[in-house]
This record gives C-alpha cells, sequence and structure tokens, in this order.
C-alpha cells in the first residue's frame, strides 16, 4: 500500500517534472533567503549573509539532485534521456534511418501479418460456448477412412455414452423458400434438435428446437439465418410464429440465428459454413436403415475429459455395435472422435507453421541487415563515445544508451509494421484457402498487437546487442589517438560473419519458395480428367410440389438440356448430380461389387455415387477409355447400366475389360440395383488434384432421381450472356425456378489449388525479400569496405596496381562471406526442408535441382551487389585517395 | 573544548522531523532546520539541504503534507505539517527508537559493569 503511494507520488514526479522543478527552486530560495535574513539580523553585511547562509545550507545542485532522485524514478529519469538522445542521434541521420525503419518494417510487418493469421486460426478458440470441448464425431469404415453416420448409430451413441455430455448431427440439403417474391433457392441444415444450441448461446430471436420437433415426419418449423432474414423478411421481427412456403409446404418461423453464426465444421465434410436455414430431421433417426450414413455428427465431452479416454469409449461403443448388428460388422465400423477445432485447422496448420517458420527467417535477415547498419555507424561514432568513456561514462550506462537507440529504432518500425502488416493482411485475406475461409479475422487484435511490440524490443535487443557490445570494448587512449581508422579493420569480421548469416538464410527461404512453387507448377500442370476451359455450371433444384414425380424432375432436366444444347454456341450440355471439387453438397459413396461376388468381397470397392444425363462427359471433355457414353435412347428406356471410372474398373475386375460386366449398386435412394458396365471414362478428379480419393460409378438420372443437380455448359459464348440465356431458358420450363450457384467450371479446379498457391506465393514473396535483403547487405558491406580502403587502394594504385587487380582484391574480399553463406545455407537448406514435404506435390524436399538453383541465384545476386562497389573502387582516383582521410 | 559535532544517524532524520512537525505544527524547512539546531545546542551538524529530499520522502509516504504559504516576514515558504498516519508513524518510530535506545544503554552499561 505504501509502496504502491510512493511509486505514484514518484510516477506524478516524473511527470510533473518541470512543474515541481520550480517549486524546489522556489522553496530552497526562500530557505535562503531566510538564513540570510537571520544572518543580517545577526549583524552582517548582506553580501556576506548571502554568502553565510549558502555555506551552511551545503551544495545547493547537490541538494537538487538527491531530491530529483527522490521525487521521479531514476530509471525513467534515464530512459526519457536516452530516449531524448536516441531521437537525436536518429533524426541527424534520415537516411540511416530510414533504410533501417523500412528494413524492419518488413521484416516485423510479415511477421505481424502471419502471426495474426496463426492468432486467429490456430490459438483463438472457435466461437462457440466452451468450444474446447466439441469434438467431431466420424464414423470409420474398414479402411476408407471418415464418413458421416447412419441415424440409429447416432441414437446409440446418445444412449451409450457416458463421457460425452451430448451428441448432434446436421446434413447439408437445399430446398426453395417459395411464396411471396421471386422463389429462391436456400441452403438448408437438416439438424437434431440440439444441434444449434451446442454452437450458440442464444438465438437472435425466438428460441431453438425443442426435442419434440425432431421425428415428425414433415418438418412443422424452421430456424431462420440472419442473411435470409434480413434481405427476404427485411428484418421483421414480428416474423417469429408466422409461417413461410419451404420446399412448396407451410412451415413456421420459431427462431432467427445471431448474425456472425458460422458452421466451422472441417474440410471435406459437406457441410457448407453459411446455411440459410435449419429444419429439425423429419425421420425418426431410430428407424433410419442402419447402412444410411449421412449424418455429420459432433458431440460435446463432459468437463475433464480427454480425447483419448474419449476415444476409448467409441471403441468400446463400436465393438458392441459391430457384434450386436450385422449391417455395422459388414461395415467393420469404427468410431473416432477428433476435436473439432484441430480437425477443422488439420490442412492448413503445416502450411501455416512453415510461413511462419518462413517469417522469422525474414525478420532474421532483416535484424542481421540493421545490425550491419549499425556497426558501420557505430565506427563513426567511435570518437563520441570514447569521449563518453573518457569522461566517466560507465560501460553499462553507454550500451544502455546504444541499447535504447536500436529498441528505439526497432520500435519506430514496429510501428511501420503495422500499417504494412494491416496491408499485407488484405492480401493474406485474398488468397486464403479453404479452412480459413471462416476463421480469420481481418483486424489486429489485442495480442496481435502485444506480438508486435515484444517482437520490435526483441529484435532491437538482438540487432543493437552485438554493436553496442562491439562498440563500448575499447581502450581509450589507441581509440583517441587513432580517431577510429585502425578500429574499422577489426571491425570487418563481425560484419562479413552477419552477411555469411544472411545469405545462408535466404538460402533456407529461396529453396523453401522454389519447392513450394515447383507444387504449384505441378498442379497447374495436373489433368484432372477433364478439361475446365470455357464451361459454365449452374445449380437447379427440383423440389417442392411441383416435382412430387420424378417423371417430372426427369423431363424438365431432359427439356432444359435439349432446349439448351439447341441454342447458337452451345457445344455441349451436361447434368450431373455432382460437380468436380465441389464441397458443398453431400458427397453419396458407398460399396459397389460385382454380381455374384462372394461376401467378403462385397466391401472392397468404395466409389462415389453421380447420378448424370448423356452429355455430361462431352460438356466436361472427359475421356472414354472403353465401351460408350450413354445416349438419349438409354434415358428414354430407362436402361439398367452404368458407367464406371478406369479406378473403380481396374479394382473390381483387376485382369479383363469392365465393359458388359455386370455391377451391383446402390440408386442413390439406397435402393439396391444391379446394372450393365457400358463404359469406362478416366478417372475425373473431384475431391483432391492430386489423389484419387475414391473412384466414380454414373448412373442414368432417370434410375437414380435426385433433387439437386448442376448444369455444365460448354460453349464459346462469353460468360454473362450465356448465364441469361440459361436463366431465360429454365424461366421458359419453370418461371418459379430460382438458378443458383452460377460459377465457371475453372474457379472449382482454381478453388482446389488456391492452398498451394496461398503457401507458394506468400513463401515466394519472402523469398524475393530475404533475397534483397542479403543482396542490400552484401552491397552495404563491400561498399563500406572500399571507403575503408580508399587510401590503401591509393597506394596501392600510385604503386602500379592495375585496375583489375584492384576489383579482383574487392570482389574476393566480399564474396567470401558470400560463398560461406552459400555452403552453410546449402547445408541448413538440406537439413529443413524436409519439414515442407507435407506440403509438396511432384517435387520432393532436397530436390537437388531446386537447391542448386537456389545456390546459383544468391551466388549470381551476391556477385552483382559486389560488381558496383569493386568497380568504383578501380575508377578511384590515386590522388584523391591518396589524400582521403 | 566543544564536543565534536556528531553526523545525524541514518533513519533518524525522519524521527527528528516528525517529532519538531508534531511539537511546533505546521513549520517550512527553514523553520524546521533551525529548530532541530536549537534543540540540539548545536551539537548535531545537519547539512540544512539534506532536510528536502528527507521532507520529500515522507511526503511521499504520506505521513507529512505541504502547502504554500506566507513567513512571518513576508516571504512566501512551503509549509509541512503532520497527518493522521504520520502521528501513528510517530508513536511506532518513537517506541521503536526508545526500545533500541535502551537495549544500547544495557549493552552499554553491562559492558561497563
Amino acid at each position: 500500500m505504501r509502496r504502491m503511494r510512493t511509486l505514484g507520488s514518484r510516477l506524478l514526479g516524473f511527470f510533473l517534472r518541470d512543474r515541481r522543478e520550480q517549486g524546489l527552486d522556489d522553496e530552497l530560495q526562500s530557505h535562503l533567503g531566510l538564513l540570510a535574513e537571520e544572518n543580517i539580523r545577526r549583524g552582517m553585511s548582506p553580501d556576506e549573509a548571502r554568502c553565510a547562509a549558502r555555506r551552511e545550507f551545503g551544495g545547493v545542485e547537490q541538494t537538487k539532485e538527491s531530491y530529483r532522485e527522490q521525487r521521479g524514478l531514476p530509471f525513467l529519469d534515464a530512459l526519457w534521456q536516452d530516449l531524448r538522445f536516441a531521437v537525436r542521434i536518429l533524426a541527424k541521420k534520415p537516411g540511416f534511418t530510414t533504410i533501417a525503419i523500412a528494413t524492419l518494417a518488413v521484416g516485423i510487418g510479415a511477421n505481424t501479418a502471419i502471426f495474426s493469421v496463426v492468432h486467429s486460426v490456430l490459438l483463438q478458440a472457435l466461437p462457440y460456448p466452451d468450444s474446447k470441448r466439441l469434438t467431431v464425431v466420424w464414423s470409420i469404415f474398414g479402411t476408407e477412412g471418415r464418413a458421416p453416420a447412419s441415424g440409429p448409430e447416432l441414437v446409440y451413441l446418445r444412449e451409450r455414452s457416458r463421457l460425452f455430455e451430448e451428441f448432434g448431427g446436421i446434413w447439408a440439403q437445399r430446398g426453395a423458400l417459395t411464396g411471396e417474391g421471386e422463389p429462391e433457392h436456400v441452403r438448408l441444415g437438416l439438424v437434431t434438435s440440439n444441434f444449434l444450441s451446442m454452437l450458440a448461446t442464444k438465438p437472435e430471436l425466438g428460441r431453438f428446437f425443442v426435442p419434440e420437433e425432431q421425428g415428425t415426419y414433415s418438418a412443422k418449423s424452421v430456424i431462420l439465418s440472419d442473411a435470409l432474414w434480413r434481405h427476404r423478411f427485411g428484418a421483421n421481427p414480428r416474423l417469429i410464429g408466422q409461417s413461410v412456403r419451404l420446399n412448396g409446404h407451410p412451415i413456421t418461423v420459431v427462431g432467427v440465428m445471431p448474425p456472425d453464426f458460422k458452421i466451422i465444421f472441417p474440410e471435406g465434410s459437406s457441410v457448407p459454413p453459411e446455411m440459410d436455414a435449419f429444419v429439425p430431421f423429419a425421420s425418426n433417426l431410430a428407424q433410419d436403415p442402419r447402412d444410411q450414413c449421412y449424418i455429420r455428427v459432433i458431440g460435446r465431452l463432459r468437463k475433464g475429459v480427454a480425447i483419448p479416454q474419449a476415444q476409448a469409449e467409441l471403441e468400446s461403443i463400436a465393438t458392441q455395435l459391430r457384434s450386436e448388428f450385422t449391417e455395422f460388422s459388414e461395415q467393420a465400423l469404427g468410431l473416432q472422435a477428433v476435436p473439432l477445432h484441430g480437425d477443422v485447422v488439420r490442412n492448413v496448420r503445416p502450411a501455416l507453421i512453415a510461413l511462419f517458420g518462413g517469417v522469422s527467417l525474414v525478420l532474421l535477415i532483416a535484424c542481421a541487415n540493421v545490425a550491419n547498419l549499425l556497426l558501420s555507424r557505430a565506427n563513426e561514432r567511435q570518437k563520441e563515445i570514447t569521449l563518453r568513456a573518457a569522461m566517466g561514462a560507465a560501460r553499462g550506462r553507454v550500451i544502455r544508451q546504444l541499447l535504447t537507440e536500436s529498441v528505439l529504432l526497432s520500435c519506430l518500425g514496429g510501428a511501420a509494421a503495422l500499417l504494412l502488416g494491416s496491408w499485407a493482411m488484405k492480401l493474406l485475406l485474398s488468397l486464403r484457402p479453404a479452412g480459413m475461409e471462416s476463421l480469420v479475422a481481418t483486424s489486429f487484435s489485442l495480442p496481435v498487437f502485444g506480438f508486435t511490440l515484444t517482437l520490435s524490443i526483441l529484435a532491437g535487443i538482438l540487432f543493437g546487442l552485438a554493436p553496442a557490445l562491439g562498440t563500448t570494448k575499447l581502450n581509450l587512449v589507441e581509440s583517441l589517438k587513432e580517431g577510429g581508422r585502425a578500429m574499422a579493420a577489426g571491425k570487418q569480421r563481425p560484419r562479413n560473419v552477419l552477411v555469411a548469416a544472411e545469405v545462408a538464410l535466404g538460402f533456407v527461404l529461396l529453396a523453401g519458395a522454389g519447392l513450394l512453387l515447383q507444387t504449384l507448377a505441378s498442379l497447374l500442370r495436373v489433368n484432372p480428367g477433364f478439361n475446365a476451359e470455357h464451361v459454365m455450371t449452374v445449380r437447379l433444384s427440383v423440389s417442392g410440389a411441383k416435382y412430387q414425380t420424378p417423371e417430372s424432375a426427369i423431363h424438365f432436366f431432359r427439356e432444359l438440356q435439349k432446349n439448351l444444347a439447341a441454342a447458337n454456341g452451345i457445344d455441349s450440355v451436361g447434368v450431373t448430380s455432382h460437380l468436380p471439387f465441389d464441397d458443398t453438397l453431400p458427397n453419396w459413396y458407398g460399396y459397389y461389387w460385382p454380381e455374384g461376388a462372394p461376401k467378403t468381397e462385397q466391401n472392397t470397392v468404395m466409389a462415389d455415387h453421380r447420378s448424370i444425363l448423356p452429355g455430361y462427359f462431352q460438356s466436361l471433355g472427359a475421356q472414354l477409355v472403353a465401351g460408350r457414353d450413354f445416349d438419349p435412347i438409354d434415358t428414354q428406356e430407362n436402361r439398367p447400366i452404368a458407367i464406371i471410372d478406369d479406378n473403380v474398373a481396374a479394382r473390381a475386375w483387376p485382369s479383363g475389360s469392365a465393359v458388359g460386366k455386370k455391377l451391383n449398386v446402390e440408386n442413390g435412394n439406397f435402393v439396391r440395383d444391379t446394372v450393365e458396365v457400358i463404359g469406362v471414362v478416366k478417372h475425373i478428379q473431384s475431391h483432391s488434384l492430386t489423389d484419387q480419393v475414391r473412384g466414380q460409378i454414373y448412373l442414368l438420372y432417370p434410375r437414380a432421381v435426385r433433387a439437386h443437380m448442376a448444369v455444365t455448359v460448354r460453349s464459346n459464348i462469353d460468360s454473362q450472356s450465356l448465364v441469361r440465356l440459361i436463366r431465360r431458358e429454365v424461366a421458359n420450363l419453370d418461371k418459379d425456378m430460382p438458378v443458383y450457384g452460377i460459377l465457371p467450371m475453372n474457379e472449382y479446379v482454381e478453388k482446389a489449388r488456391r492452398s498451394a498457391r496461398f503457401t507458394s506465393t506468400l513463401a515466394g514473396i519472402m523469398a524475393v525479400i530475404a533475397v534483397l535483403l542479403a543482396c542490400t547487405g552484401i552491397y552495404g558491406v563491400a561498399s563500406y569496405s572500399v571507403l575503408q580502403r580508399t587510401g590503401e587502394i591509393g597506394v596501392r594504385m600510385a604503386l602500379g596496381a592495375r585496375p583489375g587487380e584492384i576489383f579482383a582484391l574487392i570482389m574476393r574480399q566480399s564474396m567470401l562471406p558470400v560463398m560461406i553463406g552459400v555452403c552453410v545455407g546449402l547445408g541448413l537448406s538440406l537439413a529443413l526442408t524436409p519439414l515442407l514435404s507435407q506440403l509438396l506435390v511432384g517435387v520432393r524436399a532436397g530436390d537437388p535441382l531446386t537447391i542448386a538453383a537456389a545456390g546459383m541465384l544468391l551466388f549470381s545476386v551476391g556477385g552483382l551487389a559486389c560488381y558496383v562497389p569493386a568497380r568504383r573502387a578501380t575508377r578511384l582516383d590515386p590522388i584523391a585517395a591518396l589524400r582521403y582521410e | 573544548m566543544r564536543p565534536p559535532r556528531g553526523e545525524v544517524l541514518q533513519g533518524t532524520l525522519d524521527l527528528i522531523v516528525l517529532k519538531t512537525l508534531d511539537a511546533l505544527g505546521p513549520l517550512h524547512g527553514y523553520g524546521i532546520a533551525q529548530r532541530i539546531q536549537q534543540v540540539s545546542e548545536d551539537l548535531l551538524k545537519l547539512n540544512q539541504g539534506t532536510l528536502y529530499p528527507a521532507l520529500l520522502r515522507l511526503e511521499q509516504r504520506g505521513w507529512i503534507t505541504s502547502k504554500w504559504g506566507v513567513s512571518d516576514n513576508n516571504r512566501k515558504a512551503k509549509y509541512y505539517s503532520l497527518t493522521r498516519s504520520g502521528r501513528k508513524q510517530l508513536a511506532t518510530e518513537t517506541e521503536s527508537w526508545e526500545r533500541m535506545a535502551g537495549v544500547i544503554a544495557r549493552l552499554l552499561g553491562a559492558e561497563g559493569a
């Protein structure tokens, strides 16, 4: 308490220095006056009296000094002094200061930008209540990896688990809002009644679902997203309790979600972050077929339960289920719990960590550069510092002064970095890949600010310490005598070490960036099994009262396809249930097996299930490798036929042709069917550009009717008129049909490359910055050494050295640290690039060509940076050089 | 011969100042210095300047407060006065001083015997 009070008073004393100083002076003057008056009374003359008073009082200045020490905070006072001095020093050399601040701003700014992404994506908890206890619960079928769960599975989980507080599930669907105004397509989430309350504390309006609303066989209540409520219903607060028409049926609005609500689910789970409306599951989940897997399940762990415990419990539940139900044992069902946050960032974490490592190297290089600048300036300041030491400044005090200068410098750099960082953030946001979309905050938060500040101070100490220690370690007599010239020669060594370090670190960045750029290049080269150029895609949903019968849906798409194909400039038109690389609709997949295969082989080929109309392959430019394509007659006669891709063909019939063989399938509405393979198409990459996740089976639309379809149009018409044409043709057939999801096929492919583009672009930028910084470093040291050796060069020239010899002398001396740096960098790159393995495609870490290219590039750029000062040395006028002092 | 003037013992200056203010009421720095010299009959050598950092220290701890005023002979001066917590502090310090003095006295007495 007392200490706090003293500190408070001292702080006040520090800030009110000037006023208090005046007060102190007044007080002491009054004391002296009183003393003098007393002396006069005793009979002294006024002059005598004043002298005696001063004697009696003691030293006025000493009193003031010790009073000041007591008044303020000596540490702060000294810091204030140092800071003011530092500002003067920096202001005196605007060129040096600007270069140093700019270098640091780039180094720190890059770190700020990447850290703000790392912070919001990896460190910050998901915006859900108690989100640390949320897990995704995946079903594992044999070796097939993560899959959704069936209704009964979810029910059994709820009944049997003791370590989970609750389980919820969602299935992303599509629907249409009709009634007043334009019909509107909506992204619809079918959810368990507790799902929304697991992810949000309370709705913006109304209420969440209650358990009684689930399993009523036709949904009666709906919760809207804030966005839909605003743009379709004008944010009408009285909408709650009113009825709207969804898919042609009346349904009551019971709630509106908060504006910032997003569903952040792992990539590949087919649950888009933005949903327009939610309805409870209509079916009784317990009575669903056990092998109909579509529910994406999340669970909330009880307090204090760790993932391994939960996993053990899930495994024992899976064992029970396998022994109790044949469907589960046939599927070889397993269960897996993964933290929701960890699963969401699973794919972006390695890239972010690599980038974070990269920017720290950039900062190190920036620091080395500034340290070099400081070193060359320290030589200029040698005299000033020596003088101070000679006048009795303690070494610690001088070091503190120099460190204050460098920390001030780096804090100024940090401030500039915040500006630069906010610009860099815009770049990052425009490049961010899937998995970050739902996460990245656009503004700097307090932790980011704190990070930048800490980094600035640390950087200031890092690059300031060595020069400060070096400058203050001196021999007074020698250095006063030499005037700083002899010192310079000895100082070349730390400067060379810094240059070598810069080159080595730049090498690592360059090699890493090279590998990542080659990854992007190989992704651009890769053939996805189709040609995305000139293909436009739109989505259409045939749901609602008009399309109750499959015939009406089939009729609609066949007519639309026929009419579009007849239009001028249109090459081909296809209709499909799933577009490649589109993750917004649930993917359908299951087991398929050759007719008559023994039971043991029935679970071997898992494939994606696609429902198409003839013309799809042509419109995408897919390649038929055997047999024939579907034709319109097949559609008309609704023949039991299928086309499979080479992946399925190779696995189902490893030897011999697949064409003409019979295959056991499921028609997409969970009805078994046996179809004849009429053709084999080359695999169309659908989930990743590089991995064949699953093969594909294509059925004719009439045999596997779906509500949500996409139309693919290949044409040479510009996209705007094409979209107008498509809208017109759709309206001709059904004026209430919303057209949505208008996107060129290229965009889908680009989305699949986004993550690689993100990392390689950023790594490329970092490498360019690193090389530029290293170059300025090399150039600076070479120029400086020419400057230092001007006199010597003059002597050599006067003694007859030819320009070529001078040139070689400087080049040799300046390139030595570059060469050492390249050698060290080579080793570092070989050691460090394997950390990138996870991110590389089509090139392996430590690729000799890439690394050799990086070394060559650095070497030649370094040579260029030395060339200019070396040339300058050869052009010195010997007379002027000799006089140079 | 006059006995040699003693330095003010470290830490006792606070006690002396507090006691002075307690006895005489609000007083300026010069007055305090005069009083100390008067009471000690010039036995204590007080460098009057050292009074000021001590006054500041006491004020920072909240034991005394200060206010500008006018002295008897019409000079602007800063007057110090004891606060309530200063009075309490004076009591504790007096007590601990007496205890200390007693111990020292006994110690010296015992040695003498």
